[in-house]
């Protein structure tokens, strides 16, 4: 009975959802979570209620609506909490139920996640994870080619790639992830020039327009002056001579040291 | 389903989310499961610890929710380690951190809990402000603890909690609701003794075991008064001794008897003084008049010099004088115990004992006084040294008056060595010390003898009267005032600082200080010893005197005096002297700095103190004087004698040192802690040492290895027969160094001390120091500057033997068993073949015998003890008639054998050994001495050795006494005193009093 009172509210946040009620479908969202923590067969506790199997599938579409929910809303940390929370369900229940049809779309965007926060290690991570078949994933396989492109540098592919996106949730994601790119260039220009023209940055941070440009320097790199026609990148702190030998702390060091070579016994 | 059944939870990664979310109840869901999975997942919930923090500090979580996280947090710290964190964050979780769960979490904490706690506890009663709050979630959980502990009747780990804890109403509580009280109190006083470190405290915690023991329905007095002792409150123990003595029954007297020769054992001069002292008088006669409530010291002490008299006179004639008879029975008790009290009784009986059951191998000496050069005075001098020690208060000096001419090249300080050597051969022989000595006194003025053997005279009567001069002090003052002569004056200060000790007597301390302002190297030195030797453990105002005047002489000899001096007045004060230390051993002077070596080591004696041995240590490895350091490693030894297990293992890295004085000083650690355990850690780490590439090293080690092995015979160790051979090959090979020859004739002289009949002890039974053993053997390591401080090793000697005493505090026929193997514990046999027949083994033989004959019937027992009477004087006149010397009691020895040998041999030796009163008695073999439940005497308390009050089952029968007091007129000639001894010693039942020997001269 409460699988089935669990189930109506579900229903009406699905229709909400579908009307794209996103206050509605969050607050439902919560209650709906609420209620999950009452079945003692999800994660983690894994009882063998007899309603096991019904109330686990319960719980992932509705975590899996959750996922996507928040890609809609556009709020990564939800995204991060409700996909964590749904993982259990594919990795330690994953043979007790039938496969998910969204497993590998919330899998994929769960990568692009990670690459769009630079979070590399933890992309590799997940992607270890994964078998073979779910490599050959469409989803999958978007994700992958993209963070190889990242990894070469070869960021028109990137940018380009956002037209291939398999699935329209993807999209929002590959917006930022043009944005990461960006400040990605950005550090290395740094690192590689003094300065550069206004015009010569304004095209390798792939901006249209020189506004553009001036405004994002003033919101996400304050530290570069703009002069005469050109970016400056701070670089006097790199400037720091090599530092010198610390010859007294050295020699205060031996002499202490003889000093307890004598006295040892 | 089944394959269900395995599903398990691969990460924490989805609680951890859910943590996030803003719902309340989701965090309490994902909270309370989280701590069910800490244990499997906490690498994971570690990554999320500042979240669950926050948790914790968020006013607007419930306060469960609060404590709950509180507890997760703590448990991901107690995995990772950070137990300080943890603690801290489970005292937030409140309840829910339970006490009793049985997981290591729980207990890892709890225990660092009560580390925590008593750590600020301690902080707190250091500091004496209460400033330092401790925290009431922190006590809460102690107080959980404990009450959890008396709760499950777990006395035992309750009271050791409230003792760290400093929690004395724990401490009561737990002593007071435990089932076997007594049984509590005792654990206890072991507990604080060994535990307890701060000497205040410890107090403290006395005080109320003093508390509750009087509380209960039969107080165990003979604990009641090691208490009181320790807390220093002779009315106390004078209370409770008198109202022992006037109880009706007799075994309250016993018990009061038994009390009083516990204490004594202490040797605590001062204190058992004032008890005697509190000691009210008996109300004599009614009929007389005495100023009631004669309260004061003195005047009760004039009237107790004449209430014996009273009684002796009403007892004859009670009808007359219609005395109380309670007040004369009272009269007669205190008489014998003032009698104990001032170690008379003691020192008495065990003078006694150690005469009859001498059994020193003249042989020995003998070979070492034919292997030596004629020339080598130090070995000379060496073998005087070994022969006083060997026979150290047995009042046996056959082989000095067998070698006078030999005896006769000790010239100056040799001399003086030789006659303060009979000071130690004539120990305890308090009424006829006087006499003894006489000869070579000094004669009022006359000024014929030398002034070094009139100065070793005075220091020989030190000597005999250490720790008990009550009679002797004044003639040593006159003599004192009366000289100017510097020798003279070294022997009297040093005689008037043994036979004051301790007492802190001004007028005797100025005499001594006027000595030391003449600035006489020679005098002063003994007089900077002799001032810290008269104030012994008083912590007095006069230190900062004695080392402002250390800091304006010249002499060497005299700073070193007086920095010994300084050491021995803060005897037993632990962190009082803390101040004194900290100057001592901050001076410039290296001599200072070494007196504040010994300051440390004395100051905490046996305490095992941490600090002290940290600080010791670091002397030991950064001083630049090698004194120092040398005896910073010593001074190790004393401070942990309580404990020689741990000596080998602090010393063991020592004992490798480049430096050879650090190893000498390694090697006389171990000696003095570990003297007479006969520990085998000990024996390994002395026994490379003996053989050491430096002489003095091996002369140490020597010594040390002496220390160890005294009374320990080779069934015991196999190594002890090794070490023999090994100092005989020493003394007899020619080519080896002077030193280490001395070192090996002292360590033959220690081995075999005092007649094989007493042992190194610096514990007394009921494990309190003996101030006069510690400070004895602390003015003996000073022997590397002056030799005749050897003779101080004496004051260390304690006499291993089993004394059952009667209520008229003599020694009845009494057996016990003793539940080995009798060789693992007899003497060792004497040295050469012909010797080794039955001196030895005989009294066993007959003891055996005679003990199953005895269990029979008693009255046979006591007409064979008669028949031995009357033949005791017999053979000992008859073996002093045959002749002098070795050869008679050789032929003695083969007569007597000849009845025995062959049922001996024929049976395989016994596993018990009947021993008859007194009974010597080594430590190894107490454990296995066992009462025999059907004898006519039943002791007051089961000690295994030392003085043993017994109760009388049958006191109508007549008693048969072993040891007889009264001085027997036909006595042997001096010269075949050794013949006589020794068959009197076989027959086992009679002996005579020892006899003054005749006096010698020196022919110089």
């Amino acid at each position: 009975m409460d699988l089935k009172e669990v189930s109506q509210q579900f229903e009406r946040f699905k229709a909400a959802f579908v009307k794209n009620d996103f206050d509605t479908c969050a607050n439902l969202l919560s209650q709906l979570k609420v209620l999950l923590t009452k079945f003692r067969s999800l994660p983690p506790l894994f009882e063998n209620t007899p309603n096991a199997v019904n109330e686990l599938l319960l719980a992932r579409e509705i975590y899996e609506h959750a996922v996507v929910l928040s890609v809609k809303i556009e709020d990564q940390d939800a995204f991060e909490r409700d996909f964590f929370q749904l993982k259990p369900y594919y990795t330690d229940v994953g043979s007790r139920l039938p496969p998910s049809k969204q497993e590998y779309l919330i899998l994929g965007l769960n990568l692009l996640r990670l690459l769009v926060q630079n979070r590399i290690a933890e992309f590799h991570t997940e992607l270890e994870l994964l078998s073979a078949t779910a490599l050959e994933n469409p989803c999958i396989k978007h994700a992958v080619e993209l963070e190889q492109s990242f990894m070469e540098g070869a960021y028109n592919r990137v940018l380009t790639a956002r037209q291939t996106a398999p699935h329209e949730t993807y999209v929002y994601f590959m917006d930022l992830l043009a944005k990461t790119v960006r400040d990605e260039i950005a550090g290395c220009s740094e690192k590689a020039y003094d300065y550069l023209s206004i015009n010569d940055a304004r095209q390798m941070l792939l901006f249209s327009s020189d506004q553009e440009l001036l405004e994002y320097v003033k919101e996400e790199h304050p530290e570069w002056e703009v002069k005469n026609g050109s970016v400056i990148f701070q670089k006097a702190k790199e400037s720091t001579p090599c530092k010198e030998i610390p010859s007294l702390q050295l020699i205060n060091q031996t002499l202490s040291y003889a000093r307890e070579l004598e006295r040892i016994v | 389903m089944p394959a269900a059944a395995a599903t398990m939870v691969s990460s924490a990664g989805g609680l951890l989310a859910m943590l996030n979310e803003s719902h309340p109840q989701l965090k309490y869901h994902a909270l309370s499961n989280l701590i069910s999975f800490v244990d499997q997942f906490w690498p994971e919930i570690s990554t999320s610890v500042p979240i669950i923090e926050s948790l914790y500090e968020d006013e607007e979580f419930g306060q469960q929710q609060r404590q709950l996280a509180a507890l997760l947090v703590s448990k991901v710290f107690y995995y990772l380690g950070e137990l300080n964190d943890s603690l801290s964050y489970a005292l937030g979780a409140g309840p829910l951190f339970d006490v009793s769960e049985d997981s290591d979490y729980v207990h890892t904490l709890l225990s660092k809990a009560i580390d925590e706690y008593v750590s600020l506890r301690s902080k707190a009663a250091e500091s004496s402000d209460e400033a330092a709050k401790v925290d009431s979630m922190l006590e809460a959980i102690v107080e959980r603890m404990l009450d959890k502990c008396i709760m499950d009747e777990k006395y035992q780990q309750a009271m050791g909690i409230a003792i760290e804890c400093r929690r004395l109403d724990k401490l009561e509580e737990a002593i007071t609701r435990s089932d076997n009280v007594h049984g509590t109190l005792a654990y206890c006083i072991n507990a604080s003794h060994s535990f307890v470190y701060r000497r205040e405290y410890r107090q403290d915690v006395l005080r109320l075991l003093v508390k509750v023991y009087g509380k209960l329905p039969s107080p165990d007095y003979l604990s009641i008064c090691q208490c009181l002792m320790f807390l220093y409150e002779p009315e106390g123990v004078a209370n409770i001794l008198e109202k022992l003595l006037r109880s009706e029954n007799k075994e309250d007297a016993l018990y009061a008897f038994q009390i009083a020769f516990d204490l004594v054992e202490n040797e605590h001069q001062a204190f058992l003084l004032n008890v005697r002292d509190c000691l009210s008088a008996p109300k004599s006669l009614p009929s007389e008049s005495v100023q009631p409530g004669s309260s004061s010291p003195a005047h009760a002490q004039n009237e107790n010099s004449t209430a014996p008299e009273d009684v002796q006179m009403t007892n004859g004639s009670s009808a007359i004088h219609e005395a109380d008879p309670k007040e004369v029975m009272y009269a007669e008790r205190l008489t014998k115990i003032k009698g104990i009290l001032s170690g008379e009784a003691s020192i008495q009986l065990t003078l006694q004992f150690l005469f009859s059951c001498n059994k020193s191998d003249l042989l020995i000496l003998k070979t070492i006084k034919q292997s030596l050069e004629m020339r080598n005075s130090v070995c000379h001098s060496a073998t005087i040294y070994a022969n006083a020690i060997m026979h150290a208060g047995t009042t046996v000096d056959t082989f000095l008056r067998d070698n006078l001419d030999w005896l006769s090249r000790a010239t100056n300080w040799a001399k003086f060595s030789a006659t303060a050597g009979l000071g130690v051969i004539h120990r305890g022989h308090l009424q006829q010390g006087r006499s003894l000595m006489a000869p070579y006194l000094p004669q009022g003025g006359a000024g014929g003898g030398s002034p070094y053997s009139e100065g070793g005279a005075l220091y020989a009567l030190g000597l005999i009267h250490a720790n008990h001069g009550e009679g002797i002090k004044q003639f040593l003052r006159d003599s004192l005032s009366g000289t100017n002569v510097e020798v003279i004056q070294h022997g009297a200060c040093l005689g008037l600082g043994l036979a004051a000790l301790g007492t802190a007597d001004e007028d005797i301390y100025d005499d001594i200080k006027s000595v030391l302002y003449t600035d006489s190297a020679v005098a002063g030195e003994a007089a900077g010893i002799g001032m810290g030797l008269l104030m012994v453990g008083t912590a007095t105002e006069k230190a900062s005197e004695m080392l402002a005047y250390a800091h304006e002489t010249q002499h060497e000899k005299i700073i070193r005096g007086l920095a010994l001096g300084i050491a021995l007045t803060v005897y037993g004060r632990e962190e009082e002297a803390d101040t004194l230390i900290e100057q001592m051993t901050r001076d410039q002077d290296p001599i200072l700095r070494y007196g504040g070596m010994y300051a440390l080591a004395l100051a905490y004696r046996g305490t095992a103190n941490n600090k002290a041995i940290r600080q010791l240590l670091h002397f030991a490895v950064s001083d630049v004087s090698d004194d120092v350091r040398r005896t910073a490693v010593l001074a190790l030894g004393f401070v942990l004698y309580s404990e020689p297990e741990q000596t080998p293992r602090i010393v063991s890295l020592l004992s490798e040192s480049y430096n050879p004085h650090v190893r000498y000083g390694a090697a006389l650690a171990v000696g003095i802690s570990c003297a007479g355990t006969g520990l085998s850690k000990a024996i390994s780490l002395l026994e490379p040492l003996t053989s050491d590439v430096v002489d003095f090293v091996r002369q140490g080690a020597l010594i040390a290895m002496a220390m160890v092995m005294v009374q320990i015979n080779e069934a015991c160790d196999s190594r002890v027969g090794t070490f023999r051979r090994q100092l005989e090959k020493i003394i007899l090979d020619k080519h080896e160094d002077t030193m280490s020859k001395m070192g090996a004739i002292l360590a033959a002289g220690i081995l075999d001390a005092g007649g094989r009949n007493v042992t190194i002890r610096l514990l007394s039974k009921t494990k309190h120091d003996k101030v006069t053993a510690v400070v004895g053997l602390a003015v003996f390591s000073q022997f590397w500057y002056w030799y005749p401080l050897i003779y101080f090793v004496s004051l260390s000697f304690s006499t291993t033997a089993f004394m059952g005493l009667n209520y008229d505090l003599k020694v009845p026929k009494f057996e016990l068993l003793s539940h080995a193997k009798p060789s693992l514990f007899e003497y060792p046999k004497p040295t050469t073949a012909p010797t080794t027949t039955s001196a030895v083994k005989l009294p066993t033989a007959v003891l055996s015998t005679s003990a199953k004959a005895k269990a029979r019937a008693k009255k046979e027992a006591e007409q064979k003890a008669n028949a031995e009477k009357s033949t005791g004087p017999e053979s000992s006149s008859a073996a002093a008639n045959t002749g002098k010397g070795k050869s008679s009691s050789e032929k003695d020895g083969e007569a007597m054998q000849v009845d025995n040998p062959p049922e001996k041999k024929s049976e395989p030796e016994p596993s018990f050994e009947m021993l008859t009163n007194p009974a010597r008695v080594v430590p190894a073999q107490e454990k296995f001495i066992k009462f025999l439940e059907d004898s006519r005497y039943v002791p007051v308390k089961s000690a295994p050795s030392g003085f043993v009050l017994l109760g009388d089952l049958c006191p109508n029968e007549p008693e048969v006494l072993s040891l007889t007091d009264s001085p027997t007129s036909a006595s042997s000639p001096a010269g075949g005193s050794a013949a006589g001894q020794q068959s009197s010693s076989s027959a086992m039942a009679v002996d005579d009093e020892p006899q003054p020997p005749q006096a010698f001269e020196y022919t110089s």
